[in-house]
This record gives structure tokens, sequence and C-alpha cells, in this order.
């Protein structure tokens, strides 16, 4: 029974050798790479949601293609990405094909596979925010954008300033929700040698013949995911006690509940 | 994109009674149809309306007397048929500038009044002037602030539309269509969703609006109020006008049957 204890949880060889340390470095490429992929998944997601949006015949090919995009990259693992984009960017660059300085990037004196990471991430989670950003817009009610348009208001007008800062008020949580599972799934681009968190407590594994050094990675994720969790419970509880505030003079069909935030 | 009649007619330069055509027609609908797929919702509508009058539309819910200001303000293109609007045509393939020509002399009122929940009365009313007239936000502010102490909320500026009762959400409503200096003003059933006592104060507001002369459209079901404002009534059915005229005539003694028929039934359950 001791044995099995010891297997995982024996966090003297964290402290040994320097290995703490590494974990902790590891750790922050993790954090890292959860940023900044979360951002620009954020920012690439609401542009897909709103190319999809864009309305008229003339944008139907947009819409299209948007639409083939966010089911391809929904549709396959982000492993695969992750090996399809570190495997071809270095060959292409390699041959000339495009600059090495995209093809082997180390921007900001991070390493090559903290970029494909981020690519990979980016471009996969982009298109499971970009359904969640069109959630949001499709729930504000039609009635805004009519309004809108009828004071004058562009398209891109009435997106902007009602009908977007509308959506993404109501898809906070399930967008920190994606964020935590973009975070948990940082530890696929280890497979092409980010000396992230996974991959060190790896490599210590393999040299001690113990995975101790892995369970402590599980507590470093779990102290920053479980109060993700818990304030996504928090913002959807509130949410939820906004809208049944609504009631009274004011049609159920609108939701005012969300206003004054 | 700078439109030539944009600027043969900025948007202060033909308000009502400025001599331009005083009195004359400001908006005429010739046959005008719309369906949406095999529903056929207007049935060839014809209608003038002139500047500084009230027009009250009346008849029985799905006669398509809604699909009519929306046909007007194109936020539903008509499928057929002809609307001038001061002398241009805003049918036919629309286009952008079509859109901004409309919507800069047309304002609307709905039904669910619409305002932006995430801003407070007084953003509501100032956020389209900013963004589409292009005042500065002082400016904006202080037209958003006169207009809203005009529908008596000068005590509610701040106020989010979740703090506001219905009758004075749809005064805020009024008061946002208004900042934008419309030349003709469309009502929506503005009253239908408001309780019984909040009715009076959104009918108030109105009543002032055409006493100052504004060109207003207003599909009500308050007949009371339809016979107290209106210089024409417009009695629909079946996506056609069946009857029209002043209220004497159609309210007080109408001539057709339906007309007849529909003013019964409303008065019987009053």
């Amino acid at each position: 029974m001791d044995e099995v204890f010891r297997q995982f949880f024996d966090f003297s060889i964290v402290f040994e050798d320097g290995n703490f340390e590494k974990l902790i470095d590891g750790f922050l490429y993790t954090l890292l790479l959860s940023a900044v992929s979360g951002i620009l998944a954020l920012v690439w997601g609401l542009v897909l949601a709103l190319l999809r949006q864009l309305p008229g015949k003339v944008f139907a090919p947009v819409r299209f293609l948007t639409v083939a995009y966010i089911d391809v990259f929904r549709g396959v693992p982000l492993l695969l990405v992750v090996l399809i984009i570190f495997g071809s960017f270095g060959a292409l660059a390699f041959e000339g094909t495009i600059p090495e300085a995209i093809g082997i990037p180390r921007w900001f004196g991070l390493p090559d596979p903290f970029w494909y990471g981020v690519f990979a991430i980016t471009l996969t989670y982009g298109a499971y925010m970009a359904e969640v950003y069109r959630a949001g817009i499709e729930a504000v009610p039609e009635g805004q954008m009519e309004a809108a348009r009828s004071l004058g208001m562009s398209h891109g007008q009435a997106m902007q300033f009602v009908i977007v800062p509308q959506a993404i008020r109501k898809v906070i949580p399930p967008l920190l929700n994606d964020f935590i599972a973009l975070m948990k799934d940082t530890s696929l681009v280890s497979v092409i040698g980010l000396l992230d968190v996974v991959q060190v407590g790896r490599d210590i594994q393999s040299e001690t013949f113990n995975s101790s050094a892995l369970t402590f990675g599980a507590l470093l994720f779990l102290l920053v995911t479980i109060p993700l969790a818990r304030l996504v419970d928090h913002l959807i509880a509130r949410q939820q006690r906004k809208t049944s505030r609504v009631g009274g003079p004011t049609p159920p069909i609108t939701p005012t509940g969300m206003a004054g935030a | 994109m700078v439109n030539e009649d944009n600027s043969v007619v900025a948007p202060t330069a033909a308000l009502p009674g400025d001599g331009s055509n005083p009195g004359g027609s400001i908006l005429a609908l010739d046959d005008v149809c719309k369906s949406f797929g095999s529903l056929n919702v207007l049935n060839g509508v014809n209608l003038e309306v002139n500047r500084g009058t009230v027009t009250c539309v009346i008849g029985p819910s799905g006669s398509g007397k809604s699909t009519l200001l929306r046909c007007i303000n194109l936020l539903e293109p008509p499928n057929r048929g002809r609307i001038l609007l001061e002398g241009k045509e805003i049918t036919g393939k629309v286009t952008g500038d079509q859109l901004d020509f409309v919507r800069q002399r047309v304002g609307m009122v709905f039904q669910q009044f619409n305002l932006f929940p995430h801003k407070c009365a007084v953003e509501n009313v100032s956020i389209a002037q900013e963004k589409v007239l292009e005042r500065n936000p002082g400016e904006a502010r202080d037209k958003a602030k006169a207009l809203l102490e005009r529908v008596g909320l000068g005590d509610k500026l701040e106020e989010y539309p979740d703090r506001l009762s219905g009758g004075q959400q749809q005064r805020v409503a009024i008061a946002r269509a208004l900042a934008m200096e419309p030349h003709v003003m469309l009502f929506d059933e503005v009253t239908s969703a408001l309780d019984p006592e909040l009715v009076k104060e959104v009918l108030d507001v109105m009543k002032e609006l055409a006493a100052e002369g504004m060109t207003m459209i207003i599909v009500t079901h308050e007949m009371g109020f339809a016979r107290d404002v209106a210089d024409t009534v417009v009695f629909m059915d079946a996506g056609v006008v069946v009857e029209s005229g002043p209220p004497s005539a159609v309210l007080a003694n109408p001539q057709h049957e339906r007309t007849k028929r529909f003013l019964g039934q409303v008065l019987e359950n009053r």
C-alpha cells in the first residue's frame, strides 16, 4: 500500500535536483500558452462569428467558408492539428517556401513549439468559441437589431454597439468554460517538445519510475481550474438571478435583466 | 457614399411645415404587396399621407398593419408596388443609400420598446445621434436630456431600462426616435404591451407630438385616441385598405360591412 501511495504522492522527488524549478518553469509555459492562445482564440472566434452573421447574398460565400472552417476545426482532434502544423511549417521553411521567421517562429524569445501550439490552439478553439459567440448573438432578440437599424445604424454599427455587447455578457460563462478546456489541452503541445509542466513531469517520471511529479503538475492545474470553474458557476447563478428578476411591466421577451451589469 | 439627395435634403431642412411642400404629400403607397413565403400579408395597399397629419391604422390582428409600417421603413422591403417618400421612390432594388435616406427621415417606435438594455436612458437616446448623425457626445447628450425631459423623464436619465416601467421605457423609445429628427414617425401598437394604467402617459406624449405638427402613422387599438387625434383613420383587413377618411366618417359612420363588424366587436368588448 505504501508503494502505491509513494508512486503518486512522493513529493520529495519534486524537490530534488532542481525538479521544482523545472516544473514551475514548465507550468509558466502552460500558463503563458493558455493566456496567449486563449486571447487569440477569443478574438479569432468573434471574427468568425461575425463573418458568419454577415447579411445578404453578397456575403453568402463568406458565410459558407466560415461554416466550413468551423465544421472542420471542431471535427478534428487538436493533437492532429498540432502535429500537422509542427511537421509542415518547419519543412516549408526548410525548403524556402515560407520565410524562416514564420516557419520556425521564435518570437519574443519563446521556442518554436510554443508558437506552433499557439497556432494550433487558436485555430481549433477559435472554431469552438465562434459557436459560443453565435449562440450569444442569436439569443439577442431580433427587435434589438430592428431598433438599431431603424435608427439608421448600419449592420456593422448595430453589431458593434448593440448586439455584440449584449451577446458577450451572455456568453462569458461558456467562454470561460472553453478557456478551462483550452488550458488543459495545452498539454497536447508537449508531444512536439515544448517543456511544459506535463513534459517536465514525464521526463522526471521516466528518470525516477515515479509519477509524483506528474501528480504535482495535476495539482498545479487544479490550482487554476477549480477557482475558474467556481467563477463560472458564480457568474451563471448571477445571470439567472437577474433574468428571473424581470417581470412586472417588463415584457418577458426582452432580456432587460441583462442591463446595468 | 455621399448621396446627392442627402445634400439637397439635409435632415433639418425639411421639417414639417418648412414651406417646401406645406401640407402636401410626404408619403405615398401605390399597390404595395408583401408576402412571406406563401403567406400574403399585404395585397395591394394604397395610401397617401400628408405632411403634418396623423394617420391611425386600425383593423383586426393579422390584417397587415404592422407589416405595413415595416414596409414603409424598409425593415421588410415590399415585394411589389411603389412607396414614395418626399417624392423619391424608395422601393425597387434597395441600396444602402436608399436605406440611409429612409431611416434618416422615418423614425419607428415598437410594441416591445426594444430599448438597448445595456445602455441607460440617456445613452439609449444619444448613441445613434453619435454614431449615425456624428454629433459630438456632449451635443448628443444635451439633446437626449432635453428630449427625455420633454417626455417627462428628466429624473430618469441614468436609469437602465430594467429599472423603468413599461410606460417609461416606451417614452424613452419615443425620445430615442425623435433624437434623429425624423420627418415621419411610425408607431407600431406602442401601448399594447403596457399595463392599462401606463397607457395614458404614452398617449399623452403622442398627442403632444401631434399637436406640434409631427407627421405620424399610428397602428393602434385605442379607438378613443384615434377619434381624438387622427386626421385620417385607415381601416385595414386582409392586407388591403378597406376604408379611410376622417374619424368622424370611418369611426362614427363606417360605410363598409367589414368596418362596421370590426368596430362593433371592438366596442362590444369595452
